[in-house]
């Protein structure tokens, strides 16, 4: 098989050559039949020839037989004609011998013309005896016939019988040569056509396993490849169709192989960097954290002394003094502010903004905003009102987190409305929580509405003079809000007010979360 | 002097003379600690009546501190306030899961301070 599927042939070839080596056996058993038939056939010819020649020699012996009769007969009547029937019958002897002679082997030819010579005198001795009869000399003529003719027809007939028997013995052995033909000729073709389906047998079986090992080879090495083997190779002995798609396989795989291989470098190239990029993400995390509480604490000591100043802890404050001690307090919360927005949005910007995710209640929240709130409305002389359902079930998110997105927004709404009024309006809307704050204040321009939710968008820099926000609060409310899997927009007219709303899930799925 | 004592664990010189400031005027004795052991080590040498605790210390953070201190049964049942950097940012959980008894954002109102001792333990 192997040296088979080794031979440097297409498979077309291979199968081509199998096919035609057992139609060369087949037209070569023909072959071999066809001439044992014409072996056959010129045998039995012989035979017949033999039997024709058999035959001849009894008409001889006939005629013989007649002529010995035809003598006596004149003999006995006396009569010269019956004479002509005894050359009669000679010449039917003659003829037959003739003929006998014309087809007789060359062996045979000297007993016939032995014969003719006796017959000849047989015939001499005739008219001499017909010659006795016509002179009435019939005792002559007796003896003539009794001595001298009968011993010749009696040679003749010896002759005639030998050479009876010589073909008697020759068709015998013509007979036994036929039947001994005929048995080998069946043992060959039986022995041939065993070999032709031995042959044609193994040719197939040979060929077809030649194919058929490749392709269970290629089964086995494509399985492995699946399996992600890419250092797998497929051997095959073939160098036919099968070789050469084997040694496309080869090359496929070690292909394959490479690619794997850049891909996995290249993978981890990346892992190293992403590890590298997540020790600096802790790094920035940790110095957050700490930042967070060393900015802290002295504004803490800031704040807190003043604070103690203006409740009088160190005694009277002088009336001169209460402005500027207020003007540092209200300076000292604000850069509060803008420390604390800084660091949420840091926080939020390195993906280590975490809600803490509780149940809440939203009408706890709306109460705070509206108490923490109440006295700027107051102070500048706004109607603030706040409203909510209070068939609003709990709530899942981070309540502080909304409690800080509806304070910058009401803070804003507050600072940018001179008169009128600012509401907050919370509807549960199915499985949602929609958040509302509308005011009176200056309105947005059309183009900024889409600028508004970005970092430092502050509609100008005057306003933010005047009104002192850290331009922070509303990125950092857009994104606590799609923390929460909500969506933030808002609608503004210049001059008339601006309406902010927010939607947020009443129940956030833990897996929403980003 | 029979006031009841207050302990204050904070690094920052500041912070820890405006709290001495604040309760100079009250019947209050304050005790100060500068470091988170200094301060497990006074709490448990002086037993004072309520701790004010600040979540980042040198060498033991205020929450493992206030852990240490509710294992001791000595400590276990002080008050204690803890000072958290931010209180939207999940400190106030990490303080009281150590054991913290109350808590308060930095930065803190003094006046509202005031108002959290005196709520935990009265002054008289």
């Amino acid at each position: 098989m192997r040296w088979v599927a080794g031979i440097k042939v297409s498979v077309h070839g291979k199968l081509l050559a199998g096919y035609l080596l057992v139609t060369l056996l087949v037209i070569g058993m023909g072959a071999m039949s066809l001439q044992t038939i014409s072996k056959m056939s010129t045998q039995s010819q012989l035979l017949d020839e033999a039997h024709e020649r058999v035959h001849w020699s009894q008409d001889i012996q006939h005629a013989l037989a007649m002529q010995m009769n035809f003598t006596a007969m004149a003999l006995l009547l006396r009569s010269e004609t019956t004479v002509e029937n005894i050359l009669r019958e000679n010449n039917r002897f003659n003829n037959t011998l003739a003929r006998l002679e014309k087809a007789a082997q060359p062996e045979e030819v000297e007993l016939i013309q032995r014969i003719r010579a006796a017959q000849g005198d047989a015939i001499t001795t005739v008219a001499d005896i017909a010659n006795l009869i016509r002179d009435g000399k019939i005792a002559d003529a007796m003896r003539l016939q009794q001595e001298k003719q009968y011993p010749l027809y009696r040679r003749i007939e010896e002759f005639v019988t030998q050479l009876v028997l010589r073909e008697s013995n020759k068709m015998d052995q013509l007979r036994a040569s036929v039947a001994a033909a005929n048995r080998s000729t069946l043992i060959l073709m039986a022995i041939s056509a065993v070999a032709l389906m031995l042959v044609a047998l193994l040719l197939g079986f040979v060929i077809s396993w030649s194919f058929i090992l490749p392709v269970q080879k290629a089964h086995g090495f494509v399985s492995e490849v699946a399996k992600g083997n890419f250092t797998a190779t497929i051997n095959v002995p073939n160098r036919d169709e099968f070789g050469a798609l084997a040694a496309h396989m080869n090359h496929m795989s070690q292909e394959l192989q490479r690619l794997y291989e850049v891909q996995h470098r290249a993978s981890q190239e990346l892992q190293r960097l992403n590890e590298r990029l997540q020790q600096a993400s802790k790094a920035k995390s940790n110095f957050l954290a700490n930042m967070s509480h060393e900015l802290r604490t002295p504004m803490n000591a800031i704040l807190g002394f003043v604070e103690m100043m203006l409740d009088e802890i160190y005694g009277e404050v002088p009336p001169q003094l209460r402005e500027p001690l207020t003007d540092v307090q209200t300076n000292g919360k604000h850069l509060l502010r803008l420390i604390n927005d800084v660091l949420d949005l840091s926080k939020i910007e390195a993906g280590r903004m975490e809600l803490v995710l509780a149940e809440y209640s939203v009408q706890d929240v709306v109460e705070i905003i509206r108490t923490s709130l109440q006295s700027l409305a107051l102070e500048k002389g706004l109607e603030f009102v706040a409203a909510v359902d209070d068939d609003i079930p709990l709530a899942f998110g981070d309540g502080k987190r909304i409690t800080q997105c509806l304070m910058n927004l009401v803070g804003n709404a507050l600072k940018f409305s001179k008169h009128g009024r600012v509401a907050l309006a919370v509807e549960q809307q199915g499985k949602t929580l929609l958040y509302r704050v509308s005011d009176t204040g200056i309105g947005i321009p059309k183009d900024e509405l889409e600028n508004i939710f970005g970092e430092f968008q502050q509609v100008d820099t005057a306003i933010t003079r005047e009104f002192s926000g850290t331009g922070l609060g509303l990125n950092i409310t857009k994104k606590f809000v799609e923390m929460h899997g909500g969506r933030i927009w808002v609608e503004s007219e210049l001059g008339v007010g601006s309406t902010f709303f927010f939607t947020v899930p009443l129940r956030v799925e833990t897996s929403e979360v980003t | 002097m029979s006031g009841k004592t207050v302990l204050y664990v904070e690094d920052n010189e500041f912070n820890l003379k405006m709290v001495r400031q604040l309760l100079a005027r009250t019947a209050y004795r304050l005790i100060e600690a500068t470091d988170g052991e200094l301060g497990v080590a006074t709490a448990l040498r002086e037993i004072p009546d309520l701790i004010l605790m600040d979540i980042q210390l040198p060498k033991l953070s205020g929450l493992d501190a206030t852990r240490r201190l509710r294992a001791d049964p000595k400590t276990a049942a002080i008050p204690i306030i803890v000072i958290t950097s931010f209180a939207l940012s999940g400190d106030d959980q990490k303080a009281k899961d150590a054991g913290a008894t109350a808590y308060m954002a930095k930065p803190y109102s003094p006046r509202e301070l005031l108002q959290m001792i005196r709520k935990l333990l009265p002054e008289q």
